[in-house]
C-alpha cells in the first residue's frame, strides 16, 4: 500500500507552529523528518523509487478539451470542497461519524510521526520478498549529507539494513532502511499478521514428476535480465500516438484562468485521490 | 480460504500446471471517510473541468496524450483496445533464475497459487523450485493487463510475485546526490555500531500497536472524552562536524 501522502499534507497544513524548519519540506516530497540510529540524526525527505507506467493519458472535457482534475465534492452543497474544509471521520454506525483532527492523529504516536528511529539492523536477505510493500528513496536535507552518506556506506559494507517503525498520517509503518547504489532507500513492510498462511493451499508433494521438471528447469536456468521484459501496451499506445502526431491530429485546450492559484489544490487533490485508491487496493 | 481471484495455467517446456490465484496479504486497518467540516457530509471524488470548475460526468470525458502545452492527441476507446494485450489464461515461464537474483524492489504484489486440477505436477514443481532454489520468470495477461512476474515455492505451495517493469524503477543516480568524503575512522565506527545492533529478522515481534491506540482514541472520542494532544518528537540533526563524536558516543552506549 502506498503511503497516504495527500492526507499527510492535510495534517501538516493544520497550522501547527511546533514543526521545525517547515520551509525545508519541498513541495514534491511525500514526507520529511529525521532518520536516526543511536545518537546520529539525519534530516531527510521521502521521494519516489518507483514510477508506474510512463505513458499517462489525461482526462479531458469532451466539449472543449479542457483538462479535468480530481477534486473532493460535497454532494449536498454541490460544490468543490477546499482542503481546509476536509476532515476525517470514523464511521461508528451508518451515516454517523466520529471526527478526528490532524492534531489528534499526530498525538496517537507523537514519537514516531517525524522520526524514523532505527533500533536494530538485520541481514536484508532474511526478509522474504513477501513482506515488501512499497519502496521509496530517502534524500538528505541540508546539513544531513554527510551522516546520510555515512549510514549508506556503513550499511553497504556490512550488508545490513535498518529496521524501524514510523507513523505517517493515520498509519504506522514497519520499514527497512537499505543502502542502494550509494543512496538510502526505505521500504514499507507488511506486518506478519497480514501475511496469510500458505499451508492450506497445497498438500505435500508427490515426487513422481519432479525429475522431469527439474531437468526442464535446469535447461532453462539463466541470469535475471528484467530489461528483456517490457510493457507492450505502452509501446503499442506510443505507436498509435506517434501515427496521430504525424497526421497532426491534435486538439488544443482553452487557456486556463488563474493557473497559479489552482495548482496547489490540484496537486493535493490528485495526491488524495491516489491515497484513496491505495486504500481501496489494500482492502 | 480466501476467494479465487483468477484461474490460469503455468506453462514451460511442455509442462502444464493449472492454478488458481489467491491473495497472500490481507490488511485490516482503520479506515476513515473524508467529510465536509461544515456539514459532515461524506465527500465524493469528482472529475472537475479546470475551466468550468464543475463536475464532468463520465460520458463527457475523453482521453488525450499530452504532446505540448495545452496540446493533446485524443485516444479513443477503440485505440485503447488495440493496445490491450490478447486475452489468455497462460502463465508463460520463459526462464529460471536463482532466487537471490531478483532485487526485492521489483516485487509489487504477491499471490499464492492453489492447484486447480493436477495436484501432481503442482507439487512436483513446488518441490523442484524449492530444491533448486530457483524462480521462474514469467509473463501473463490478467484482466486486460500484461504482467511480468516470478514464480517461486512457498512451503509446499507455489507463489507468484508480480514484478515491476525495469523502466518503472527510479535509479539512485537520478537523485542528484553529491558525493561526500568520509574518513575511514567514521565509516569504521559506523560499521562496528551496525554490527553491534544487528539481530535476526523476526517479523512476528513487530506488532501494529498504533492501530490499537488509534481505535482506543476513536472510542474515547465517541464517548465524548477529551483527547490529550501531544507534539511530535523532532530530533536535532547531527552536525557534520560532530558526527565522529556522535558515532563514538553511540558505540560506547551500544557496548
Amino acid at each position: 500500500m502506498m503511503m497516504q501522502h495527500g492526507k499527510a499534507k492535510a495534517a501538516r497544513s493544520n497550522g501547527k507552529k511546533t514543526e521545525s524548519a517547515p520551509h525545508e519540506a519541498p513541495a514534491q516530497g511525500i514526507w520529511s523528518g529525521t532518520v536516526s540510529f543511536s545518537l546520529v540524526a539525519i534530516p531527510v525527505r521521502l521521494v519516489k523509487l518507483v514510477e508506474p507506467g510512463r505513458i499517462s493519458l489525461h482526462l479531458l472535457h469532451a466539449k472543449d478539451f479542457s483538462p479535468l482534475e480530481r477534486a473532493m465534492f460535497c454532494p449536498e452543497e454541490e460544490k468543490i470542497v477546499p482542503q481546509e474544509e476536509i476532515i476525517r471521520g470514523f464511521e461508528i454506525e451508518p451515516g454517523k461519524h466520529v471526527l478526528i483532527t490532524g492534531e489528534e492523529l499526530e498525538s496517537v504516536s507523537p514519537e514516531r510521526s517525524r522520526t524514523i528511529e532505527i533500533t536494530e539492523f538485520i541481514d536484508i536477505k532474511e526478509v522474504d520478498a513477501l513482506y515488501y510493500d512499497h519502496p521509496y528513496f530517502l534524500v538528505p536535507l541540508k546539513g544531513g549529507e554527510k551522516s546520510y552518506r555515512l549510514l549508506a556506506e556503513a550499511m553497504h559494507r556490512t550488508a545490513r539494513a535498518g529496521v524501524a517503525k514510523f507513523v505517517l498520517d493515520d498509519r504506522e509503518y514497519l520499514v527497512v532502511i537499505m543502502s542502494r547504489d550509494g543512496a538510502l532507500a526505505v521500504s514499507t513492510l507488511h506486518y506478519s499478521d497480514e501475511i496469510l498462511p500458505e499451508n492450506a493451499l497445497a498438500p505435500a508433494a508427490e515426487a513422481s514428476e519432479e525429475n522431469v521438471i527439474k531437468k526442464t528447469i535446469q535447461g532453462m536456468m539463466t541470469g535475471f535480465t528484467p530489461e528483456k521484459y517490457s510493457n507492450d501496451r505502452r509501446e503499442k499506445l506510443l505507436s498509435i500516438i506517434n501515427k496521430k502526431v504525424k497526421k497532426r491530429a491534435e486538439v488544443e485546450a482553452p487557456e486556463p484562468e488563474e493557473e497559479e492559484a489552482a495548482e496547489g489544490v490540484a496537486d493535493l487533490m490528485s495526491a488524495l485521490e491516489k491515497s484513496m485508491r491505495a486504500t481501496k487496493k489494500g482492502t | 480460504m480466501a476467494s479465487t481471484l483468477w484461474i490460469g495455467n503455468i506453462q514451460f517446456g511442455g509442462i502444464s500446471v493449472p492454478v488458481k490465484l489467491h491473495a497472500a496479504v490481507s490488511q485490516d486497518r482503520v479506515q476513515f471517510h473524508l467529510l465536509h467540516k461544515t456539514d459532515r457530509v461524506r465527500l465524493r471524488q469528482q472529475m472537475i473541468c479546470k475551466l468550468d470548475k464543475a463536475p464532468v460526468p463520465a460520458g463527457e470525458q475523453v482521453k488525450g496524450f499530452q504532446v505540448d502545452e495545452r496540446k493533446y492527441v485524443l485516444i479513443d476507446a477503440e485505440e485503447l483496445e488495440q493496445a490491450e494485450p490478447e486475452a489468455s489464461r497462460t502463465i508463460d515461464v520463459h526462464e529460471f533464475v536463482k532466487t537471490g537474483e531478483i532485487d526485492p524492489v521489483f516485487v509489487e504484489h504477491v499471490y499464492y497459487l492453489e492447484p486447480d486440477a493436477s495436484q501432481k505436477a503442482y507439487g512436483a514443481l513446488a518441490a523442484a523450485l524449492k530444491d533448486m532454489d530457483a524462480q521462474g520468470v514469467c509473463t501473463w495477461v490478467m484482466r486486460k493487463r500484461a504482467y511480468f512476474g516470478a514464480l517461486q515455492s512457498a512451503g509446499h505451495a507455489l507463489r507468484l510475485n508480480v514484478l515491476r517493469y525495469t523502466d518503472e524503477i527510479v535509479q539512485a543516480n537520478s537523485l542528484g546526490l553529491e558525493s561526500f568524503e568520509l574518513s575511514e575512522k567514521e565509516v569504521g565506527i559506523g560499521c562496528e555500531l551496525i554490527q553491534k545492533l544487528t539481530v535476526h529478522f523476526e517479523p512476528g515481534k513487530y506488532g501494529n500497536e498504533h492501530q490499537k491506540k488509534l481505535r482506543d482514541m476513536i472510542e474515547k472520542k465517541a464517548h465524548g472524552q477529551k483527547i490529550a494532544l501531544f507534539t511530535p518528537k523532532h530530533l536535532k540533526p547531527t552536525e557534520p562536524g560532530t558526527l565522529l563524536d556522535a558515532l563514538e558516543k553511540s558505540l560506547k552506549g551500544a557496548a
